[in-house]
């Protein structure tokens, strides 16, 4: 399991590479000067040509993909053309942000999605089954610009129980979780009680039943675990979508996040950023991959890596 | 069942732990002390004014660093840190007479030794810093006392005073920057009624009272400012409404009426010195035939467009200039005439109109503009494609140079951010400006414009400068390289308990007077 899992972690790399220079062919193909961009319409070709000078822009691509290669072996990433700032520093400063603001859209959506999915399953064709499917996929269908919005006018600004915007305690985080976790709660919810109701038709569990354990038993210790595989690849996948797919969320909240980050650094053409930004991403999106993977061997004793 | 009852239990944990999210966090016993939160479009993304070529970013700054000259909230200069100046008559040399007993806020002294050691600084290219060509014809700088100093020019620069009262021009402290080195864009010190107390990139930034500044009469009025970056405008209103921000930069023309009808908010709108038009490649045809270009000055109704996409709050172009711009002078709204328009037309040989491709940004009110623009000119033959670009990609097809330029109608606008005429005619009107070195997307050139503008600049004499510019703008409107469309507002939010803040007619905020009334 260690060599497997060390072996993965190696593979990873290769991807990164790959991500990399892909970005940085990009630059042939999209129009937009980012010297220009940074100074202003309102400067003088001069001043274009001095922040091309000063940020490198002026060498030739592959030259200036090998000294940001270069770089990056010690741990630099240049300075953002935009921001002046080092690129690590941005990074760095956007990346908890982001992180806080998934996990707790993801705890939200699995708590819930996962509740409500299990409850829907077992009480198959009730009324709370039809009715949080429905929801489901309201929730899948909704636009998270729309509904941050409108979460904000109501429970923010009319009822007053939350901050408008920006990233603070507990109370900051309520709105924009729930805003982003949406659609991965709506997602899980209809996986887990699809598991679910394949799980539940299994022999084991009538056999469980016969041997004479509770409903309660049954259904925790043996139904959800086993129907947890499919929703825990789900939860994954969900999971790397969320930490690059926030952009909407944090701009209509104004969370300092990567996503916004992102966003305003390819509006702006700020080269090393989006770089930074992008590598970080794919590592992150590889990484969870890899988890999920290590995850099933230990909920599934019939998986198992490496040499037997 | 157990089961279920287990789950649903869980379930309603969860929503319970959500609602105890609520209040936690910032509740404490009212606080004496008095604040402003500003709730801004963008983040700044540099404090020194020497590096910096954004509003957002200057906005921040004002109220911490000032210059010789400023603008008021009209934009005209006023006196800051000189009380009075000279210019020779070539405008090559200009003295500035400083104010005594100011200190910056780290309490290094404020006088000529400390200005020089300023813009000796942002007029070394060794420095890099993005200012730099804004100051570049100063060729020397002479401390002549402690509180005089001399700045002699390399070529002749009449508009060399406005370039002063620019934002660039706020003075920076010399122990500040010595200590702090590139570190000091993060924490700036200046000598004005705000001092920096710390900037949380992408959070919020906060500046408190400086009680020691020099005017008594216009010292700081509230004890603390904190300016916070919420990019969507929607968000913005939501916090104005809520009392999460007292004061908003900006509000766009759509919102003006959902901030009126509140009777808890104000909309501060300012007239702006930015003029907004369309620019015809007179490089091609058909705009390089003057009586086309007029014609499609006939074919806008320019108060229609006001009315509906700027709910009121703009004017007509009557000149090249918006009126707030030192040199402006009124010449003539093009009136709404499409049988004009379609007479002018046939004249120059194209009765059944022609083809065209209007190109502009992305932005909502943009496109709208756009749209409206394209069915008016339809009224009379003329069929055009909008085109809506993103800023980077926009950009990059304006600036190519003459030879590869597609550019063919474009919507834009522009202001002078010296709020001088020079540098609302020179970059956008003369031939040394054709793209890629500026932005004269009409690659427009009159040889009687060019000697004008350059005799503007050769001397420091006000009447002289404003009587060649008043004839240069007559020219300009003849010769019509652009559709003339409207000066629009500048628009802030407030809440009604709020005064003394708005946004200055170059679009940079202007907080420093901001007040609970």
């Amino acid at each position: 399991m260690t060599r497997y899992f060390i072996r993965r972690l190696l593979f990873i790399i290769p991807t990164l590479l790959g991500v990399s220079i892909i970005v940085f062919l990009i630059r042939y193909l999209i129009p937009g000067d980012p010297a220009r961009l940074v100074a202003g319409p309102d400067a003088t070709l001069q001043d274009v040509e001095i922040i091309r000078a000063e940020y490198g822009l002026d060498r030739p691509l592959p030259v200036q993909y090998v000294s940001w290669l270069g770089n990056l072996m010690h741990g630099d990433l240049g300075r953002s053309t935009r921001m002046h700032r080092p690129v690590t520093e941005e990074l760095g400063r956007a990346i908890p942000a982001t992180i806080e603001l998934t996990l707790a859209a993801i705890v939200i959506a699995v708590l819930v999605g996962m509740g409500a999915g299990i409850i829907a399953g077992v009480r198959r064709n009730s009324i709370f089954d039809y009715s949080s499917m429905v929801v489901a996929l309201l929730g899948v269908c909704t636009p998270p610009f729309w509904l941050g919005l409108m979460l904000m006018l109501v429970f923010a600004v009319k009822l007053d129980l939350f901050p408008t915007v920006g990233r603070g305690g507990v109370d900051h985080l309520i709105l924009p979780a729930v805003t982003l976790g949406v659609q991965a709660m709506a997602i899980i919810a209809r996986v887990t009680r699809s598991s679910m109701l394949e799980v539940l038709n299994m022999d084991y569990i009538r056999t469980a039943y016969a041997k004479g354990l509770t409903a309660h038993a049954v259904i925790i210790r043996h139904a959800v675990k086993n129907a947890f595989i499919p929703v825990i690849t789900v939860i994954g996948l969900e999971f790397g979508y969320l930490l690059a797919g926030a952009v909407v969320t944090e701009t209509v909240f104004a969370y300092p996040g990567l996503g916004w980050l992102l966003v305003q650094s390819i509006a702006f053409r700020d080269y090393p950023v989006v770089q930074g930004a992008l590598l970080l991403l794919a590592f992150q999106f590889a990484f969870v991959n890899l988890l999920v993977d290590v995850i099933y061997g230990f909920l599934d004793p019939r998986i198992s890596y490496g040499t037997q | 069942m157990k089961a279920i009852k287990f789950v649903s239990v869980l379930f309603l944990a969860v929503l319970l732990v959500g609602l105890t999210g609520v209040g936690c966090g910032g509740v404490g016993a009212p606080q004496p002390e008095k604040v402003i939160t500003i709730g801004q479009y963008a983040d700044g993304v540099s404090l020194d004014p020497q590096n910096t070529n954004d509003n957002a970013s200057y906005s921040i700054e004002k109220p911490m660093l000032e210059g010789l000259l400023g603008f008021n909230e009209k934009m005209e200069q006023i006196p800051q840190l000189a009380e009075k100046w000279d210019a020779s008559p070539d405008a090559k040399v200009f003295t500035f007479y400083l104010r005594k007993g100011v200190k910056f806020h780290d309490g290094t002294p404020f006088n000529a030794a400390a200005v020089k050691a300023n813009f000796d600084r942002v007029r070394n290219p060794d420095n890099k810093l993005r200012r730099y060509t804004l100051f570049q014809q100063i060729s020397q700088i002479d401390v002549v006392d402690e509180y005089t100093v001399k700045f002699t020019l390399s070529e002749p620069f009449g508009a060399m005073i406005a370039t002063f009262a620019h934002p660039a021009g706020g003075i920076n402290s010399p122990t500040a920057v010595a200590k702090l080195g590139k570190d000091y864009e993060k924490s700036p010190v200046g000598t004005g009624p705000y001092k920096f107390l710390e900037w949380v990139p992408g959070d919020h930034l906060t500046m408190v009272k400086n009680p020691d500044y020099w005017d008594p009469q216009n010292a700081a009025k509230v004890d603390k400012i904190i300016v916070k970056p919420v990019p969507e405008v929607g968000t913005r209103i939501a916090m104005l409404q809520k009392g999460d921000a007292q004061f908003l930069n900006n509000v766009v023309p759509a919102q003006a009426d959902t901030v009126k009808g509140d009777t808890n908010l104000n909309l501060v709108a300012n007239e702006a010195i930015y003029t907004f038009w369309i620019a015809m490649n007179t490089q091609k045809k058909p705009f390089d035939n003057v009586k086309v270009r007029q014609a499609l000055n006939y074919a806008i109704d320019k108060d229609a467009i006001i009315k509906t996409l700027l709910r009121g709050y703009g004017k007509p172009a009557d000149s090249p200039l918006a009126p707030r711009v030192w040199g402006y002078s009124s010449v003539k709204v093009y009136p709404y005439d499409p049988a004009k328009a379609k007479a002018l037309l046939a004249e120059a040989g194209y009765p059944n109109g022609f083809k065209s491709v209007l190109r502009g940004g992305e932005a909502t009110d943009a496109k709208e503009m756009m749209v409206a623009l394209q069915s008016q000119l339809k009224q009379v033959g003329v069929e055009v494609e909008v085109k809506s670009l993103d800023a980077a990609t926009l950009t990059a097809e304006r600036f190519k140079p003459v030879a590869e330029n597609n550019c063919e109608m474009e919507y834009a606008g522009w202001s002078p951010s010296t709020g001088d005429a020079d540098w609302g005619i020179r970059p956008l009107l003369t031939k040394p400006n054709w793209p890629p070195t500026n932005f004269n997307i009409a690659f427009y050139t009159n040889p009687k414009v060019e000697d004008l503008v350059k005799a503007a600049l050769g001397t420091s004499d006000p009447a002289k400068r404003k009587a060649a510019y008043a004839e240069a703008q007559q020219i300009i409107m003849e010769d019509a390289p652009w559709v003339f469309l409207y000066v629009n507002n500048t628009m802030g939010g407030s809440r009604s308990n709020v005064g003394g803040i708005a946004i200055q007619p170059d679009g940079i905020g202007f907080y420093r007077s901001v007040s609970y009334k």
